[in-house]
């Protein structure tokens, strides 16, 4: 029998239920087939023949679930979910299998070409690649195309970083969608263009280069401003002070542990503000917004009463899909909150 | 490790049940999907499977009185189960039939500071009602290792312990009311809000502990007390957990009743350090992890009397923990022992056996020989103030010579528990795993008796077959 998962990875659970109460899609169900413990126990009923890999339950749930690795937070025994959810989903997606709104998303990423053309009607970062710079910034790859400010920023408040035009995708997407190998070569590739130091803007990139490079190669920007040379000195903020608060990337938090780093930025530049769920998905969660888009809405719901709630005058996000999910939530529930990146935020509030 | 035979319903009987129950609670609360029974066919509990034929979510205690109405009709077994947090095999549907999951059941539907009262449903987990209890200024003491995921439905039936139970006691002592479903369909009430009640004999009690053998409790009345101003914790490090286990005797001896007295081995130490990372010293031989709530006076003296104790047993290092977070944090790394372990192989197989608290330092030492005796990685952890010890082997369930010999060990520890006047469970239950030990610790007719209880409540046991009163 052909084995799916790593063994190693898999005997680690000892279903002690501690991921429970962590798991958004548990949250919304209350059923044990769609907690982290039930999916593993699902995983190890494929891994023994038990269960078919056509059944259409182990298929429902190897999508339902976020990818968002909360329960890895939780998870005394150490059970590393997030490896189990790519094997699984690598299994699975492959062919005929793989949601069909994948293709075209994963097609655009897959070469550096296809990246490139992505940012060139934009005005993202760039300079001219230097020789002596042991730092970059990555473009990032839907980013460049979306959210060309960000970059733009980013730049601003670190010009010690160069950032050249020619790089591509980091893999992330591939590697959470079901094609683990190509997301390790992607990144891989990034990591050959981009030579020393990886800064990037989006935690869910950091957290997978991290895991094909080594975290030593990676910052993510928060992290590289907060520890660089010289960091540290407060900027006079502005008065009144801004109400912000802030959405964890999750891979950021529970994938590199990285979350002090923007919480204490922002409060350089406003008021921070801590929403109840600030660590917890707000369904963007990669590509997950568009393939499941009723259950990424019902999870982003009580992140929008909170803002509500909270009458933030900014919600920094570090991470693309999710300023894109929490965008488009605050405009349809038409709350005042802006929602930027935390490098916008910088650079708008702090004087920059 | 228990394999039981499984007399099979027949296809189209599930099927015409399944229907039926579609109607009574709703098609989407009714599961016979594959994938949905293997979730569902166990718990925490290592090695134990069932398989059950349908998994149904009831909302309402009319639902749940409709589903056993039906089940009984079909003589159906019929599992109620909360989050699957308990370590006993206590909800694993051996014989199949329908595992009845509580968990929509989570409304919290009153907490009277008048009458010091919580009214919920079964489904409402620990940790919830410990927090909006907090948020009024009162506490609910009863707080298990899994207490941010375990119901207190489950709580209730398994009469969960808890770090604190030397001196607040276990959940039976907070059940006031309890409204349950019997097999046959019948909703009762034992009890209510008062302290005073002996008007028939005490059912609620009796459904403590009683691991959903004989009926379905759909609503609790939980007592609440008022919170204590606030609490200290401190923790001793000594060379081996004989010494710890004196230590413990000498402080109960010295007139103070703690809140907290918990003691850790080095492996255990060892191991949640690794998760935790809280900086404790793993080359020592034990921890013991003390405290006290109460009036700041209080607490001021009872905690320099334990310290005095843990010195004069020849504690190596004494600390106390300078904040409110530092002394949470510890006693969340002591909760997270047992799966922490796991960290060191992939079986782990645990034991609750329980003696009287001025045996602890004889049953340690017992454990420990026992360990040298078969060759066997066993970390002891426990509520040393009530003598409820975690004895925890470690082992890869491949190697068959050495699961046969954790179970000739917990035998022999079991033995002990009963020759020293304690118990095979202070707080795990007897659930599937225990069961074949019960009679040794009770005697037959007190076994006998308990199967004349069942019968009385569940006519066709139904109930959560192969547990107790089996």
């Amino acid at each position: 029998m052909t084995e799916i998962f790593t063994p190693e990875l898999l005997d680690r659970c000892i279903s002690c239920g501690f991921c429970l109460p962590a798991c958004p899609t548990y949250g919304l169900t209350s059923v044990e087939t769609s907690s982290p413990r039930g999916r593993i126990n699902l995983m190890r009923a494929i891994q023994t023949g038990i269960l078919s890999e056509d059944d259409p339950t182990v298929i429902e749930e190897s999508s339902f679930c976020l990818g968002c690795r909360a329960c890895e937070q939780v998870c005394p025994a150490g059970v590393q979910y997030g490896a189990l959810l790519e094997e699984w989903r690598d299994r699975l997606w492959r062919g005929r299998r793989r949601p069909w709104r994948l293709k075209p998303l994963l097609w655009a990423v897959n070469r550096k070409s296809r990246v490139h053309v992505l940012g060139l009607a934009r005005r993202h970062a760039r300079t001219r690649r230097g020789s002596g710079e042991s730092a970059h910034l990555m473009l990032g790859c839907f980013e460049r195309a979306l959210y060309p400010q960000v970059s733009r920023s980013a730049s601003v408040l670190a010009p010690e970083l160069s950032a050249p035009v020619a790089q591509g995708c980091c893999g992330a997407l591939h590697a959470h969608n079901g094609e683990l190998e190509r997301g390790n070569e992607l990144a891989a590739e990034l990591g050959e263009a981009l030579p020393g130091t990886i800064v990037t803007t989006a935690g869910g990139c950091a957290a997978h280069l991290a895991g094909v490079l080594g975290a030593a190669r990676v910052r993510e920007l928060s992290q590289w401003l907060a520890h660089r040379d010289g960091a540290g000195q407060p900027r006079a903020p502005r008065e009144p002070r801004p109400r912000i608060g802030l959405q964890d990337s999750c891979h950021l938090r529970n994938g590199l542990g990285v979350f002090r780093e923007p919480r204490e930025l922002l409060a350089q530049v406003g008021e921070y503000v801590e929403l109840p769920s600030a660590s917890a998905c707000c369904g963007a969660a990669g590509t997950y917004a568009i393939l499941r888009p009723n259950d990424s809405a019902r999870v982003l719901d009580g992140h929008l009463d909170e803002i509500a709630d909270a009458d933030l005058d900014v919600l920094a996000v570090v991470n693309p899909g999710c300023y894109r999910q929490l965008q488009q939530g605050v405009r349809r529930r038409r709350l005042r909150t802006r929602v930027m990146h935390l490098a916008e935020v910088l650079t708008s509030l702090g004087g920059a | 490790m228990v394999v039981q035979e499984r007399v099979s319903p027949t296809p189209a009987l599930v099927q015409r049940l399944r229907d039926r129950l579609r109607q009574a609670v709703g098609a989407a609360n009714v599961r016979d999907d594959a994938g949905a029974l293997v979730t569902y066919a166990t718990d925490s509990t290592p090695l134990a499977r069932g398989q059950p034929d349908l998994v149904v979510f009831p909302a309402t205690t009319d639902e749940v009185a409709s589903v056993l109405r039906l089940a009984d009709e079909a003589r159906m077994p019929v599992i109620p189960r909360g989050s699957g947090t308990n370590l006993s095999g206590g909800t694993v549907p051996t014989r199949g039939g329908i595992v009845l999951v509580l968990t929509r059941m989570n409304r919290l539907l009153e907490i009277s500071e008048g009458d010091l009262v919580a009214v919920c449903e079964p489904g409402v987990r620990t940790i919830e009602l410990a927090e909006a209890a907090a948020a009024r200024g009162l506490l609910f003491p009863p707080d298990p290792g899994s207490h941010t995921t375990a119901t207190l439905g489950g709580n209730v039936a398994e009469c969960s312990g808890g770090l604190r139970a030397l001196k607040y006691g276990v959940t039976r002592d907070y059940v006031l009311g309890v409204q349950a479903v019997l097999a046959t369909g019948e909703v009762i009430r034992s009890g209510g809000r008062l302290v005073k009640d002996v008007a028939g004999y005490d059912l609620r009690r009796l459904l403590c502990g009683s691991e959903g053998t004989l009926a379905v409790m759909t609503e609790l009345t939980l007592r609440l007390v008022p919170a204590p101003e606030s609490s200290g914790t401190g923790m001793a490090y000594f060379a081996d957990l004989a010494d710890a286990a004196r230590a413990v005797s000498r402080v109960l001896a010295s007139g103070v009743l703690p809140v907290t007295l918990e003691f850790l081995d080095q492996v255990c130490i060892g191991s949640v350090e690794d998760y935790a990372r809280i900086g404790l010293n793993t080359d020592a031989g034990a921890l013991l992890i003390f405290g006290q709530d109460g009036d700041a006076h209080a607490i001021e003296r009872d905690m320099r009397r334990m310290a005095e104790a843990c010195a004069a047993e020849g504690a190596t290092d004494i600390r106390i923990a300078g904040s409110d977070a530092e002394a949470a944090e510890l006693l969340e790394a002591r909760r997270a022992v047992l799966p922490s372990l796991s960290r060191l192989e992939p079986l782990t197989i645990l034991e609750d056996a329980t003696v009287p608290r001025s045996r602890i330092a004889e049953m340690v030492q017992h454990i420990q020989a026992v360990a040298r005796r078969h060759g066997l990685k066993i970390g002891t952890f426990g509520h040393a103030g009530d003598g409820n010890l975690h004895p925890t082997v470690v082992l890869d369930p491949a190697d068959q010579h050495a699961v046969n010999s954790a179970h000739e060990a917990f035998d022999e520890i079991f033995a002990k528990a009963i020759e020293l006047n304690g118990s095979i469970t202070g707080e795990h239950g007897v659930g599937i795993v225990k069961l074949p030990h019960l009679e040794r610790q009770l005697g037959a007719d007190h076994v006998a008796l308990l199967r004349r209880i069942k019968a009385a409540f569940d006519p066709h046991g139904i109930l959560n077959p192969d547990k107790l009163g089996s």
